[in-house]
């Protein structure tokens, strides 16, 4: 999924900014991790404001690096989150689909978005903890318990709920509820386990194809039919971009040594 | 959960402006329990950068809340009833309301280095300095100024006698720049000269003819008329410009922070508060303030929030805009005059690449001396920052027009106006339409060089000084901040490790 070093001639390369949104205790840092560290931790505590990441994602065509802000779930002022989808590429809205509020919370962040955030943002809704399900697969009732445990009161009304589902299958929230609606909202859809992996990196890959090439460029084209000379022959997509890095440094340029 | 009333904050800051979120920067990692609180409803305070539907709200505000923010006299005028105007919808838009260029030699670049907070944001060059000069032709009145060496000898417009001097006052000031960094405590030039308006310090030091003193003056960025620019402020202004060409790569000095400036700087400082655990509400502000023994300023705060919530604090940091009206420190303030214009060309000829290798830039600075327009020239020079799509501020195809002058009203906005009509007649085609303006008149202090601004501290409770008026970004801000953090940490701070930070993350640094 990361870079596999064989470019001869180096992809081009763009960041993109990642917002993560959804409820408290969705699993959205686990989902990142998972992404990042390939590694899941049971019983993570919860995100205190916000933490940053950083994880490459390599396209046929070009390399997308993915700059993930997670934010805390628990955030109690709706005062962080505008910071973090501003000028944000992607979002990933997660919810549990043990626990159908999480769902309503999602929609209330997909709400917001549209409203908010950048025109063209992609947005993908989640829906974690698939491996508490039957469809994750292999999982116990008494893991579904355990891994759930995070959520408290709910876990009793879970299992009051229970009734109605197939035995070992904690699952509140059908995949075709949700399908239907992301299709409606033109969101990208998914069901994942952070815990066991499964269509975590889907996801992100989904993502990066689904930006378009144009957000990923800078907005005008370099030098086209403006009688500016360009100076130094071929420039990428990126050639606005002053490295603060390369300081005295004579090429400024970003993207070029992936 | 916790609630705001039953903790004990060691800090409450007030307002995201630039000062307020570089604070919050650098306690990022203290370890104390920091509460930061802005009564608006965005962030960036002066430097928020906004769309069109929120540059309506905030018009509307400044004007029926005087005193409210450090802006008055604001007005919109918009395309948007003529049908296909060409405006873009209003989140399309980034606009700023304070926008500054940062010299590459500025001290916030390596204090955004060191915090390790620089990955979060994007810089672009600001290319070339044009100055208004009208010929009888009319097709070229834009003079692009030359700023090195190499653009001197290939300037066509100097005569060669002119190039020779330039070329010993350039020489003059590198020789001063590399005293300066041989022995760092001397000032870089001692002169009674200095004391003169540049005009008569650079011809009688150096010959320097006339028609090199509005490209030289313009390079210092002075905001005042040229008679009332003295050496002493406009040559170590001169000097930066010159010692910041090349730093990040070739051909260009200054950058922008792509996506709005100055509030992107403000949210990637907040960013980290909120990541090392501080606690963010917006539209919360400081209603009233008292200390808990009256006659004990060091004793805790205590704070009612526009919320109605009570809270108690060790340290309360602000500006005056950030403050109940007991709280505010006296202090008098400028007003210069600014308007956001956007228009419906991407006036390519003023951003083209200025060094082999270098970026595109992104942004470019006119100057329109009073004179050029015909006017006298006891009054200050227009500025015109003009950013092109790619700072994200706008769509492509338009650009923004950010106008500046050190004259507050009517006076001042008509101007400014005259000024834009001139870069467009030269650098846009006929049809060029302009989409959408917004003029205030903008509250601060003017940068004057010979007096660093101080914060007022009563007790535990710090005031930072009006925003900066000036055109680049202003370093004293770093040493107020650094002022106030040192308060605030009293014996665990150690000057070293102000805004020194190791990556929260690792990273390979091959990107």
């Amino acid at each position: 999924m990361s870079d596999s070093g064989t470019a001869n001639t180096p992809k081009p390369s763009s960041s993109v900014k990642l917002v993560l949104l959804g409820e408290a205790a969705v699993g959205k840092s686990s989902l990142v991790l998972r992404f990042v560290n390939n590694d899941f931790q049971e019983n993570k505590e919860p995100t205190i404001g916000a933490a940053f990441l950083t994880q490459k994602c390599s396209l046929p065509t070009r390399t997308i690096k993915f700059e993930i802000w997670d934010t805390a779930g628990q955030e109690r002022f709706a005062s962080l989150a505008p910071m973090y989808y501003r000028n944000a590429q992607a979002a990933l809205v997660v919810y549990d689909v043990t626990k159908p509020s999480s769902l309503t919370k999602a929609k209330h962040w997909v709400a917001e978005l549209q409203r908010q955030a950048s025109p063209g943002i992609v947005i993908a809704l989640v829906g974690n903890k698939l491996d508490l399900t039957n469809d994750g697969g292999g999982e116990t009732q008494a893991d579904a318990e355990r891994d759930s445990g995070v959520e408290g009161d709910d876990t009793l009304q879970n299992q009051e709920e229970q009734d109605d589902n197939t035995r070992g299958d904690a699952r509140k929230v059908s995949t075709r509820e949700a399908s239907t609606y992301a299709e409606e909202e033109g969101l990208l859809f998914f069901e994942t386990s952070a815990k066991t992996g499964l269509n975590v990196v889907d996801v992100f890959t989904a993502i990066a194809n689904a930006i378009p090439e144009s957000s990923l460029k800078s907005g005008r084209a370099a030098g086209a039919g403006t009688g500016q000379t360009t100076l130094g022959g071929g420039r990428s997509a990126d050639d606005s971009r002053v490295n603060l890095g390369d300081r005295g440094s004579a090429t400024a340029k970003e993207g070029c040594a992936c | 959960m916790e609630s705001l009333t039953n903790t004990q904050w060691d800090v409450t800051i007030s307002g995201t402006g630039i000062p307020q979120s570089l604070l919050a920067l650098s306690l990022s990692r203290s370890g104390k329990k920091i509460l930061h609180v802005d009564k608006n409803a965005y962030y960036g305070g002066p430097e928020a950068a906004l769309s069109l539907q929120e540059a309506h709200e905030w018009a509307s505000k400044v004007n029926e809340e005087t005193a409210h923010l450090p802006f008055e006299d604001a007005t919109i005028s918009s395309s948007l009833d003529k049908p296909g105007s060409g405006l873009s919808s209003s989140r399309a838009y980034t606009l700023s309301l304070s926008p500054q260029l940062i010299y590459s030699r500025s001290q916030l670049l390596p204090t955004l280095v060191a915090s390790k907070v620089y990955r979060q944001l994007e810089f672009q060059a600001v290319g070339s300095w044009w100055i208004y000069k009208p010929t009888s032709g009319g097709d070229k009145d834009l003079y692009r100024v030359p700023s090195s060496r190499e653009d001197v000898f290939t300037d066509d417009l100097i005569s060669m006698k002119s190039k020779r001097t330039l070329m010993r006052f350039l020489r003059h000031l590198q020789q001063h720049l590399k005293q300066e960094s041989a022995e760092e405590d001397k000032p870089a030039i001692e002169d009674e000269d200095l004391d003169k308006p540049l005009s008569e310090y650079l011809t009688s030091k150096f010959h320097v003819p006339p028609e090199l003193y509005d490209p030289l003056l313009s390079l210092s960025l002075s905001q005042t008329p040229p008679q009332a620019t003295v050496a002493k402020y406009a040559v170590p202004r001169i000097q930066r410009h010159l010692a910041s060409i090349g730093v990040f790569g070739p051909g260009f000095g200054s950058v922008l922070v792509k996506w709005g400036g100055g509030s992107e700087i403000s949210q990637v400082g907040c960013r980290a508060l909120a990541v090392g655990g501080g606690v963010y509400v917006l539209n919360a502000g400081v209603e009233s303030l008292e200390h808990d023994n009256q006659n004990d300023e060091y004793s805790r705060i205590q704070l009612r929030l526009s919320s109605g919530e009570k809270i108690t604090t060790k340290f309360v940091v602000g500006s005056n805009w950030d403050l109940p009206a007991q709280a505010q420190s006296p202090c008098t303030h400028d007003k210069v005059s600014r308007s956001i214009t956007i228009v419906s060309s991407s006036l390519e000829s003023l951003f083209p690449v200025t060094a082999e290798g270098g970026p595109t830039p992104a942004g470019a600075v006119v100057i329109f001396p009073a004179a050029s327009l015909g006017l006298t020239n006891e009054l200050p020079p227009i500025y015109i920052s003009v950013h092109s799509s790619e700072t994200a501020e706008c769509p492509s195809g338009q650009s923004v027009l950010y106008g500046s002058v050190n004259l507050p009203g009517q006076q001042g906005q008509s101007l400014i106006e005259c000024a834009i009509d001139k870069l467009l007649q030269s650098s846009a085609g006929p049809d060029v339409n302009i989409l959408w303006s917004l003029r205030y008149t903008q509250l601060g202090r003017a940068v004057r060089g010979d007096t660093s601004p101080a914060n007022d501290v009563s007790g535990n409770l710090i005031r930072f000084p009006p925003p900066s008026l000036d055109l680049a970004f202003d370093d004293s801000v770093i040493d107020l901040v650094k002022d106030a953090w040192t308060i605030i940490m009293g014996d665990d701070a150690s000057p070293d490790n102000f805004m020194k930070f190791d990556d929260r993350e690792s990273y390979d640094d091959e990107d």
